[in-house]
């Protein structure tokens, strides 16, 4: 009776061990945004998931500059669409603070933040040959949509248009 | 239900309701409701705490809202539009720009003969004689100075007189860029240079109600992330005078579509933005509002399968009725008058059941189809172009017998300038359909407009199941029913929106504050 009770209890422990272990094992594995993190070392947020492909070099101390060297602007080996808009910033110097602000909780960011760095004329500018028709302006709403719409900065970047249309833009 | 006066049968009328508003709830569109409790009628609980506070709350900001609030906001109110979606605008910022109004000084200048009994005459025909014709009749006779509004106040330019098909005249003022976007932009602008609060992201979740079943404001869900309902805060924003409602309408809600109109299940696309669905409606319903003409929803027969949208197809097709012929390819014969209302053409090709064809010669291509919507559609595949019929006929498994008997059956019949067949509209300057190269592109009806929505009166009030208005509650726009009947005419959708939402801004705002 003693020992059917001790091993009840046992197996009990080692379930709820086993079941935590997994849940941390989970968390632990879904990337974290850290914001002391350096951009280039990938394992400080996405622990031992593999993000990179085999054979790719130490990236630890890449910045932007050092990532595009390699990585043409368009092609196979473009990064454009493959990393979020955090990722770029981030490689590019930009803070977490530097869009956040200084906050212990951060919020989302309104694309009037965007429009400090980046320039809506010289971007539709940028942007004009682009086929079939340029991103950055349309009849509809011209120029001013919300940049987040598309360039979402923490999850995979969306193409806005395409609710309607079939316009196939690569989203940085 | 406290002390609600109602006859049995209203009782049971609106059980009847509670159990398919559940029903319907039960679908994702509906979802968001939230009110889906077992205690889900009229008088939920009030907040004992407002988040913000209006005179007036305008729920949508197409032409509708903005109409209402910018009158809204010059009689004097404190005003505030929310908006569902990330982005302002709903149908009225991606519409082709057509604004029908009789009696214009553009008319004039064109030689157009028009008044506003003809076009209430139209609207009247092609609504099968369903519209309210008190309603019909303000559109008409408002229409005129609607578009005089929009031109010298809002700042909106219109540059082209264009016809549309159940007209008796060319009435159909385009803006400059043709889309709806030059007007709800500038309606944008002046709103918010007078002082209206415009406020995206943020949908209405429920109206509330006070013990005597007046509209005292609304339940919302803030920071929303359409289609997520599970985004979003609550809050409790108050109307103090009223609540307008200019929420569109619902055709791209497949599980509302299909209670009314079972035929329009996922196999049909829509030619409206995503947002187009009918959870204010049914939150209104939900509030004792009554709906009418739900079943009728329009389809456009000028679309095509092969592209999103509304696309580059109608521009070609509704150029080439009356001089190409519209195939079946599965038999390679005609079956419909291409010249026939919306209505009538789309539920011929339904009734086919797969998309059929529209087609025309170098000719008729050449003399009627705009370039640059030619040249779109082929780019993007929808219009195809062929060297010769036996071509075609191989790139729709058209049987080519068949198929060349009955073009040339066509081809005399352009010449006699008669269709015995059908009774299609030959027009004087058709000819025969012989000059390469072909061109040709499917056809397959999409979810345009829902002509049926909450009945409103004369003043733009939405009346309630006891047949009275309900106090607190305006509606302007494509949500309310009644306007079109059977079936919308071409651009006088905008008209309707302008006219109407200028009244139910400004009657809103003759209410008694509540408190």
């Amino acid at each position: 009776m003693k020992g059917l009770v001790f091993n009840k209890t046992a197996i009990l422990l080692c379930v709820t061990l086993l079941f935590i272990l997994g849940i941390v094992t989970i968390i632990m594995a879904a990337p974290q945004r850290r914001v002391d993190a350096k951009p280039g070392n990938c394992m400080e947020c996405h622990g031992s998931e593999k993000v990179l492909s085999t054979g790719h070099p130490e990236t630890t101390n890449m910045n932007l500059k050092e990532c595009l060297s390699c990585h043409t602007e368009k092609g196979k080996e473009s990064l454009r669409g493959k990393i979020t808009g955090s990722h770029t910033h981030g490689l590019a110097g930009i803070t977490c603070d530097g869009c956040h602000g200084k906050k212990d909780k951060y919020e989302a960011v309104e694309f009037d933040r965007c429009l400090k760095c980046h320039d809506v004329d010289r971007l539709v500018e940028k942007t004009s040959k682009i086929k079939p028709t340029n991103p950055h302006t349309s009849p509809h709403y011209g120029k001013d949509l919300d940049c987040n719409l598309c360039h979402r900065q923490h999850a995979r970047s969306e193409n806005y248009c395409n609710q309607c249309h079939d316009f196939k833009f690569i989203v940085p | 239900m406290g002390k609600d006066s109602e006859s049995p049968k209203e009782v049971s009328r609106r059980d009847f309701f509670k159990s398919s508003a559940m029903a319907v709830a039960a679908g994702a569109a509906l979802g968001g409701i939230g009110l889906i409790s077992k205690d889900a009628a009229a008088k939920e609980a009030i907040p004992k705490k407002w988040d913000e506070s209006y005179d007036v709350v305008i729920i949508g900001s197409g032409f509708a809202g903005f109409a209402a609030a910018i009158e809204a906001k010059i009689a004097g109110a404190n005003v505030i539009v929310i908006e569902k979606m990330p982005m302002h605008g709903g149908n009225s910022i991606i519409n082709g720009g057509d604004f029908c109004a009789a009696g214009t000084k553009m008319q004039k200048e064109a030689g157009v003969q028009d008044s506003p009994e003809l076009m209430l005459k139209d609207m009247l025909k092609a609504g099968l004689y369903l519209n309210h014709p008190d309603l019909a009749k303000i559109v008409a006779y408002g229409s005129k100075d609607a578009l005089e509004w929009c031109e010298t106040y809002i700042g909106a330019k219109f540059a082209r007189l264009n016809f549309h098909g159940g007209h008796s005249v060319k009435r159909a003022h385009q803006t400059i860029n043709a889309s709806g976007s030059e007007l709800v932009n500038k309606m944008l602008s002046k709103a918010r240079e007078i002082g209206v609060k415009v406020q995206t992201r943020t949908k209405l979740e429920r109206f509330i109600l006070n013990e005597n079943n007046r509209i005292i404001g609304i339940e919302a869900k803030k920071n929303y992330r359409f289609p997520d309902e599970n985004t979003g805060t609550k809050a409790f924003i108050k109307a103090s005078k009223a609540v307008i409602i200019a929420s569109g309408g619902f055709a791209r809600d497949i599980n509302l579509r299909k209670i009314h109109d079972p035929r329009l299940d996922e196999r049909f696309e829509s030619t409206n933005h995503p947002g187009a669905t009918g959870e204010a409606l049914m939150a209104a319903c939900l509030a004792r509002a009554m709906d009418v003409h739900m079943d009728w929803i329009q389809l456009g027969p000028w679309t095509s399968p092969d592209e999103k949208g509304f696309g580059y197809v109608p521009l070609f097709c509704e150029r080439l009725v009356g001089y190409g012929p519209m195939i079946n390819p599965k038999t390679g014969k005609r079956f419909f008058k291409e010249t026939g209302n919306r209505k009538e053409r789309a539920d011929a090709i339904i009734l086919v059941g797969t998309p059929v064809l529209i087609m025309g010669d170098t000719y008729a291509v050449k003399k009627q189809v705009f370039p640059n919507a030619l040249e779109k559609g082929i780019e993007n595949g929808s219009i195809k172009k062929f060297d010769n019929l036996d071509d075609l006929a191989k790139a729709y498994n058209i049987p080519v017998a068949a198929f060349k008997e009955e073009i040339a059956r066509w081809n005399s019949y352009v010449e006699k300038k008669k269709d015995p067949d059908f009774e299609c509209m030959i027009f004087p300057d058709a000819k025969p359909m012989v000059e390469p190269p072909f061109y040709a592109a499917r056809l397959w009806p999409k979810v345009h407009h829902t002509m049926g929505g909450l009945v409103i009166n004369k003043d733009a009030q939405v009346i309630g199941f006891d047949l009275k208005p309900i106090a607190g509650l305006y509606a302007a726009g494509e949500i309310t029913g009644g306007i079109h009947g059977a079936v919308r005419l071409g651009g006088v959708a905008m008209a309707d929106c302008v006219v109407f939402g200028r009244i139910a801004g400004k009657n809103a705002v003759k209410e008694n504050s509540w408190g």
